[in-house]
């Protein structure tokens, strides 16, 4: 009887937890790299409530970088990380100042309408820069992964979420041109190196295709039943509509959660504005917060002495936007951390991370290279569940 | 270096799901994923010290991992919400002996924690008692006497089966301050 309810329990196992069940493919990536690099900030689920605490390694940006963009907006090698006019050749753009760009967002975003419905919902395409190895010469390839969300309104409700792998990319065309050379394969391997305090590491080959996934949503509980982001801290939705709607308020707020580091390992130095910046620009990109705040936000981030404007950019969608940015310093690399918004509504456009000076898991990735970015799609309520 | 990075990536590929579906088992998806991540950051930083086999040192680990990090009430509730769908996935189920596997689920929800545990390491992780004993931390003796007594229990609670595991229930945890303590 007891040997018997053993083999009945062994086959009551559900099927999820089958100890042999192979790894989704991102998955196996975002946790290698986590383990090992501890840093980059990421993208992705960056702004998603961290399952009941604080989590010290963070999505790393490697994983979460599955994705974005087609005619990814690279810049050439060595003109960097300068600003680019929006119209080449037009007329000439007036360089507004990182402050004024700022101000104006939040006046915007001050008049937009609020009507909350019973899910939150936002699209967007996260993406990743690789090089190849190849013998007709190295090439960068982009990964690229859509993202949908659902969040409640209502604590109670469960959440949805959605992934899609929308298949690699070569990053410019002269990635194109190399990658051709090299007989277009559709299957590929990645070098992905790293950078941890004790030295350079380097991982397994990673594999990556340029066809595209299945989309798989799922429905999920909410963090602790009620924790719906990540805000320097875990947030319910009840604590996002509530936040205080002035930049000194909000900054005091935000600023309770800052010890120090950054927001994606504890063992790397963080400036108090590079932390707000970064804490900040999840909010604008991903969080259903007040008018009012949206625009404490965004007055607040014109505070920052840090934060520089870049006038016109095209984000990796080539949606031309004004973009306001700080220098990030990493072990995996530094970066121009950019925040890119529609001038017209305030609303977001696109998060990215273009590489300034490579190290680590970015040595090999040519300066100005968008080696992680968040695309928005979309960013609204409704009152449709995903199916 | 590079010869730990591959290391390490091996014990990560032959242990990542079982790690996971342990921390499924003791406290729900919602928890599970960062009890991996947590785990492996772990196993990286102290390769020098992971043994051969790593499964039972890695759940060990994993087992504290969810001690420390997650109040009781968090993993109580990720839990309850996973028990609810292992119910609700046999019921779903065509397949024959659904009665008897929901009998079986049922019971299993209806155990205490430590019973669980270990039924599950052994059935559904297929450990051997010595391995399973590692990853609690007591002597293979112990082991044994605390198998028993859960096998027992199970039988009993299948033969007599409780109601539907609740669904979680949306309570409002206090702010989760628990992580802030470690990160100061």
């Amino acid at each position: 009887m007891t040997r018997d309810v053993m083999r009945r329990l062994a086959e009551a196992r559900p099927a999820h937890l089958d100890p042999d069940a192979p790894v989704d493919e991102g998955t196996r990536r975002a946790e290698l790299a986590r383990a090992t690099y501890g840093a980059q900030a990421s993208s992705a689920a960056r702004g998603r409530a961290r399952g009941g605490r604080r989590l010290r390694w963070g999505l790393a940006g490697v994983a979460v970088a599955t994705g974005a963009a087609v005619a990814l907006a690279v810049l050439p090698d060595d003109s960097a990380v300068a600003p680019r006019d929006g119209g080449s050749g037009g007329a000439p753009v007036v360089a507004l100042d990182a402050r004024t760009i700022l101000l104006t967002a939040a006046d915007r975003a001050a008049a937009q309408p609020d009507r909350p419905g019973r899910y939150w919902h936002t699209v967007r395409v996260g993406s990743g820069a690789y090089r190849v190895k190849s013998p007709g010469g190295d090439y960068t390839i982009v990964t690229r992964s859509e993202q949908k969300a659902w969040t409640p309104f209502t604590p109670g409700n469960h959440g949805w979420s959605g992934s899609r792998d929308l298949g690699a990319v070569p990053a410019t065309p002269a990635d194109e041109a190399a990658w051709r050379r090299a007989g277009a394969p559709s299957e590929l391997t990645v070098q992905v190196g790293g950078r941890k305090a004790s030295g350079p590491v380097r991982l397994k080959p990673m594999p990556v295709s340029t066809r595209p996934g299945e989309e798989r949503i799922e429905r999920h509980p909410l963090v602790g039943g009620d924790k719906v982001f990540w805000l320097g801290r875990n947030v319910t939705m009840k604590d996002l509509r509530t936040l205080p709607d002035t930049p000194a308020a909000l900054k005091k707020w935000l600023l309770r959660s800052y010890a120090g580091h950054g927001t994606e390992t504890t063992d790397q130095k963080m400036s108090s504005d590079d932390w707000l910046f970064t804490v900040t620009t999840g909010l604008i990109i991903d969080m259903p917060v007040t008018p009012a705040t949206r625009a404490a936000a965004f007055r607040m981030l014109a505070d920052l002495k840090t934060v520089r404007a870049l006038g016109t950019v095209k984000d990796a969608r080539g949606r031309s936007g004004s973009a306001v940015a700080v220098t990030e310093r990493t072990p995996n690399g530094t970066f121009q951390h950019r925040l890119i918004i529609d001038p017209a509504t305030a609303r977001p456009l696109a998060d990215e991370r273009v590489l300034i000076k490579g190290a680590g898991m970015s040595a090999k990735l040519p300066t100005g290279t968008v080696v992680f970015s968040t695309v928005v799609l979309g960013n609204g309520w409704t009152d449709a569940a995903p199916r | 270096m590079a010869d730990d990075a591959e290391h390490f990536t091996a014990i990560y590929d032959a242990c990542r799901q079982r790690v996971w579906a342990y921390a499924v088992s003791r406290a729900g998806r919602q928890v599970a994923d960062e009890v991996v991540s947590e785990t492996f950051a772990i196993a990286w930083r102290r390769l020098a010290d992971v043994p051969d086999p790593p499964l039972p040192w890695l759940l060990g680990v994993a087992r504290n991992v969810l001690r420390d990090n997650f109040r009781a009430e968090v993993r109580r509730e990720s839990l309850a919400a996973e028990l609810a769908s292992w119910d609700a996935a046999v019921q779903e189920d065509i397949a024959d002996q659904v009665a008897d596997r929901l009998a079986i689920v049922r019971a299993l929800a209806a155990l205490g924690e430590d019973d669980r545990e270990v039924l599950l390491l052994v059935a559904w992780q297929g450990m051997a008692p010595r391995d399973a004993a590692r990853v609690l931390g007591c002597s293979a003796t112990a082991l044994r006497v605390r198998l028993h007594r859960a096998r027992r229990r199970l039988a009993r609670a299948a033969a007599d089966p409780p109601p539907a595991a609740r669904p979680a229930r949306t309570v409002t945890p206090a702010p989760l301050r628990i992580a802030r303590k470690e990160v100061s």
